[in-house]
């Protein structure tokens, strides 16, 4: 089933079963991502009344459509679903999106069975399918929005794997990725996971996926978690994978007579387990995508070490705060890099580290000459940098994006902040933001968290 | 102590609870390090074990309906001399068959009197992730705050390193009030017990609470294992 998920993900022609001209219809949703969404291969609508589709010639069944269709989206009924998965498995099509629900995920038994039947003619046929009760992927990598929600091709394409247990997860990380500009490989939710689940996609993204850089993982429950904790272990260190898991609140084992049992709370061993296994856990849908974004953009870290610069002491300080927080320690700059910074800055602000550049915020060269020194620090392993907009410095966001457009790649990450009223520094954030090792987060607090779990996950890697 | 444990000519299929004295006989024999200790069933045996083990002593109540033993004023601890052991013994079997209903008695077990940190570690068979391995500190730290770390089994040697460092008490274990704390002593117990769940899977729970660390050693206080 593995070595088919990479031609699932890279359809050279895909068929929509119960593709629509009805907006109120998921199939007409999932016609216009794949239309609207740069897809370049061939698309075959399939419609029992036979018309144009999005502009295109409809076919009244799935045996009508030409022989080398490669995936299928069938967003049908379900009892409809084993009749079209028969005629899929005939027509050697490489995988499935079943976007239909009505699965093992209701209350009504009916729903099993019908997952069952739907896992036997799968097996028969060795089709991959993703989902049931999925809203489908999205490959940026390839160019194939292949789901029923078109505003997520507005996605930077990038590095970042966005794998997920809820769809409605996907949408909010997805929907954060677009606002933070988090660049994404793949966007994906594996809905009831009929035979592809996390430790498949994740031996996908691993082994055959060279654009993934990184591999974010939005979890709720798995009834055998050891076949993705396993599979991530075979794997550790090769890519980052970070876990936000649902479901904190579960007790122990009231019953038990044993303390062991008592304490042992579904989420406590998760948490252990995820360590375990080389999973990084963050705790919030925006520190997924922090982290995500920072590990996909900036260079690895190599130490714990970290220099604040900021235009106004106070964010300064709470970076500083935020920086130890996240088991990182403030650098102590070296006798050189500290004549650098004292030539620039006059003795009325604190030079060392975190440096309150105040005195020259306004003069956009002396802050890139103290940048440069900081990263060229020896014991400086990463750089925090904070810019909040004032009237007299509007000109910095511009000055750091040509800055960085001329230079090198950062040789250790430089995350910073750039905040100022919308619509002033849109265009430079755009322009700058994961480049050359550098990313872009919103406030001091979550670029502290983002450059800690850079170095968490280094710790895992083992 | 008999040669052959209760457990192992029953039938297999039943469910089996080992506490005190039998749950360490089973853990020795299994290679842990266990405080000295043997079931007495009268006064005098107790007062002949307690000097063969060596003063001082602590006499603790056997029986199989009695599952939280210091709760019940099941257990005395610092006994220096013959006098207190027998003044104890009686102590104990007098509360014990002074509260209704009537329970089984095997006897008092006395024994050697535990020194050092307290460590409490269980393993348990979790119907999602098979069996798991917990750590955590003794008194208030493991219960009232929740701070226990798990593993799955079997685990490797960090795991052992890391389930201790991220304990929020970690400091505590790292700078103790009174002497030092052997941690890599903690981490091959650790290890020890990982590798006899993964022998024994018939162990469906266990719970090694206090164990007893210090500078040098680490000891098994007390135990309950079910088996099935």
């Amino acid at each position: 089933m593995n070595r088919k998920l990479k031609e699932v993900f890279s359809p050279e022609s895909v068929t929509v079963v119960g593709a629509s001209n009805s907006p109120d219809k998921l199939g007409y949703h999932v016609m216009k991502s794949l239309v609207q969404g740069n897809y370049r291969g061939r698309i075959f609508p399939v419609n029992p009344k036979g018309e144009m589709i999005w502009g295109l010639r409809s076919y009244t069944s799935l045996r009508e459509t030409p022989d080398d269709v490669d995936l299928a989206v069938i967003a049908v009924p379900a009892s409809f679903v084993p009749g079209i998965l028969h005629q899929c498995g005939q027509k050697r099509l490489k995988g499935v999106v079943l976007i239909t629900a009505g699965f093992r995920e209701i209350e009504d038994v009916k729903g099993e069975a019908l997952e069952k039947e739907i896992g036997r003619i799968a097996e028969q046929y060795e089709l991959p399918i993703i989902g049931p009760n999925t809203f489908g992927f999205v490959n940026q990598t390839f160019g194939v929005n292949a789901s029923f929600t078109p505003e997520l091709s507005l996605m930077k394409k990038g590095g970042v794997a966005l794998i997920s247990q809820s769809g409605g997860m996907c949408h909010l990380c997805g929907f954060l990725a677009i606002e933070q500009r988090m660049g994404v490989s793949k966007l994906m939710s594996l809905g009831n996971r009929l035979n592809v689940g996390f430790p498949e996609i994740l031996k996908h993204l691993v082994e055959e996926d060279e654009a993934t850089t990184v591999i974010a993982l939005y979890i709720e429950g798995l009834d055998e978690p050891r076949g993705l904790l396993d599979a991530a272990a075979s794997l550790r260190g090769r890519k980052p994978v970070i876990a936000y898991k649902a479901g904190k609140s579960e007790k122990g084992d009231s019953a038990s007579r044993f303390h062991t049992g008592s304490l042992a709370g579904n989420y406590k061993i998760w948490k252990g387990a995820l360590r375990q296994a080389g999973i990084l856990e963050v705790t919030s849908s925006e520190e997924l995508v922090d982290t995500a974004k920072v590990f996909d953009a900036c260079p690895p870290i190599k130490g714990a070490h970290i220099a604040v610069l900021s235009g106004q002491a106070g964010p300064g300080m709470i970076a500083a705060d935020a920086v130890e927080e996240a088991g990182l320690k403030l650098s102590r700059f070296a006798p050189g890099t500290q004549d650098r910074i004292n030539r620039i800055l006059p003795p009325i602000a604190i030079r060392t580290n975190p440096v309150d550049m105040g005195p020259t915020w306004y003069n956009a060269k002396n802050i890139l000459d103290i940048l440069e020194a900081v990263i060229e620090d020896e014991g400086t392993h990463g750089v925090i940098f904070l810019a909040v907009f004032a009237s007299a410095n509007v000109n910095l966001a511009k000055e750091m994006e040509e800055y960085i457009k001329g230079i090198a790649p950062f040789e250790k990450p430089v995350i910073a902040c750039f905040t100022a009223p919308p619509g002033i520094w849109d265009d430079e954030i755009k322009g700058m933001d994961a480049k050359k090792g550098f990313a872009i987060i919103p406030t001091p607090e979550r670029a502290a968290k983002a450059m800690g779990n850079l170095w968490k996950a280094n710790l895992l890697g083992r | 102590m008999e040669s052959k444990l209760a457990w192992e000519v029953e039938d297999m299929n039943m469910e089996r609870l080992l506490l005190g004295v039998e749950a360490l006989a089973f853990l020795e024999k299994k290679g842990f390090p266990v405080l000295k200790s043997s079931l007495a069933r009268d006064e005098n045996e107790a007062v002949s074990v307690a000097s063969k083990i060596g003063f001082p002593v602590a006499l603790k109540i056997s029986s199989p309906d009695v599952v939280h033993k210091t709760e019940t004023g099941g257990v005395v601890v610092s006994l220096k001399d013959e006098g207190e052991v027998r003044r104890a013994f009686k102590e104990i079997v007098d509360v014990f068959t002074a509260n209704p209903p009537a329970k089984r008695l095997d006897g008092v077990m006395v024994q050697e009197l535990g020194k050092g940190f307290e460590l409490i570690i269980g393993t348990r068979k979790d119907p999602q992730f098979g069996p798991v391995l917990m750590f955590g500190l003794g008194g208030i730290f493991a219960e009232a705050m929740n701070d226990v770390a798990f593993r799955l089994i079997p685990i490797e040697a960090w795991d052992a390193k890391e389930m201790i460092e991220e304990l929020k008490s970690y400091a505590v274990l790292k700078n103790p009030r009174k002497g030092t704390i052997d941690l890599p002593t903690i981490e091959k117990f650790l290890l020890q017990v990982s590798r006899l769940l993964e022998k024994h899977a018939e162990i469906q729970e266990m719970d090694l609470n206090p164990v007893f660390v210090t500078s040098k050693d680490i000891e098994i206080c007390d135990a309950r294992i079910r088996i099935v």
